[in-house]
């Protein structure tokens, strides 16, 4: 079994990574990549830690269902409101956009 | 073997999310997008989060992937940069999807549910469901209480009778 340390290191890759996506990227759903790249870092996290006990607990696993779940709901809302806004303003580049006013 | 297993999903994990946020065309950076969940779905496996893993295979690759895939093609091939052509990389990627499909397949099929004989009340999925159902079986109502706010409220928001 690997150490846990070596989990968290994908994990902070992981995050790093969507930071960067976060700051450099101007398209609303390459946008949305870089959340749920964020939210896999922090579900990563959370397994990890929740093995750190022993025995090992299970409350960690019960919370990353809930956040694979409301990170889905995210999902499903966040591309809707992209699909509404390429419809009213015909370009989803997020520098360009000014108003959400549907 | 974990160890090979370990730096192999976490050099695909890796590699495809790069590839998700700096590859051009938003397609290739959605499919990408899945095999980096799927990765994470093999370390979960590695966890010994086995019924995690499954979730996460069936919500994120089932469902916010083909989510995405749905949302570029509504959009539009003119912010998705170029159409999709079949060369050597899509050829390579394939090769590397099913290898790592037929990895957590077989990691799954190695530490995933035990038996019915043999999961007692030390099994892990056990443990899951009894302490999902009995520790937070309110949160879990929140939670269907939430879904279903949100799958309203993408139906509203899309719903629009107001053009461009």
């Amino acid at each position: 079994m690997e150490p846990l340390s070596s989990f968290f290191a994908v994990s902070v890759i992981l995050l790093g990574i969507g930071i960067y996506g976060l700051t450099t990227k101007r398209n609303a759903i390459r946008i949305l990549f870089s959340v749920e790249l964020i939210y896999n870092a922090a579900n990563l996290n959370l397994i990890a830690f929740a093995r750190l006990r022993n025995p090992p607990i299970v409350t960690g696993q019960v919370l990353v269902l809930f956040t694979i779940a409301l990170a889905a709901m995210e999902a499903a809302v966040g591309l809707s409101i992209i699909i509404l806004v390429s419809r009213l303003n015909a370009e989803i580049d997020l520098s360009k956009l000014s108003k959400l006013k549907g | 073997m974990t160890d090979l297993l370990f730096l192999a999903f976490a050099a695909v994990t890796i590699g495809a999310a790069i590839l998700a946020i700096e590859a051009r065309d938003l397609v290739y950076g959605a499919a990408a997008l899945g095999i980096a969940f799927l990765g994470v779905a093999g370390l979960f496996f590695l966890l010994d989060a086995a019924y995690v893993g499954w979730f996460q295979i069936a919500v994120y690759i089932g469902a916010v992937v083909v989510l995405i895939l749905f949302t570029v093609m509504l959009v539009g091939p003119k912010m998705g940069e170029a159409p999709l052509g079949l060369k050597r990389v899509s050829l390579l990627a394939a090769i590397l999807v099913s290898l790592l499909l037929g990895m957590t397949g077989a990691l799954a099929n190695a530490t995933a549910f035990p038996g019915k004989d043999s999961c007692g009340s030390g099994c892990d999925l056990y443990l899951l469901s009894t302490s999902l159902l009995k520790n937070y079986g309110v949160q879990l109502e929140f939670m269907s209480l939430v879904m279903a706010a949100a799958v309203i409220g993408a139906l509203a928001l899309s719903k629009t009778d107001r053009g461009p």
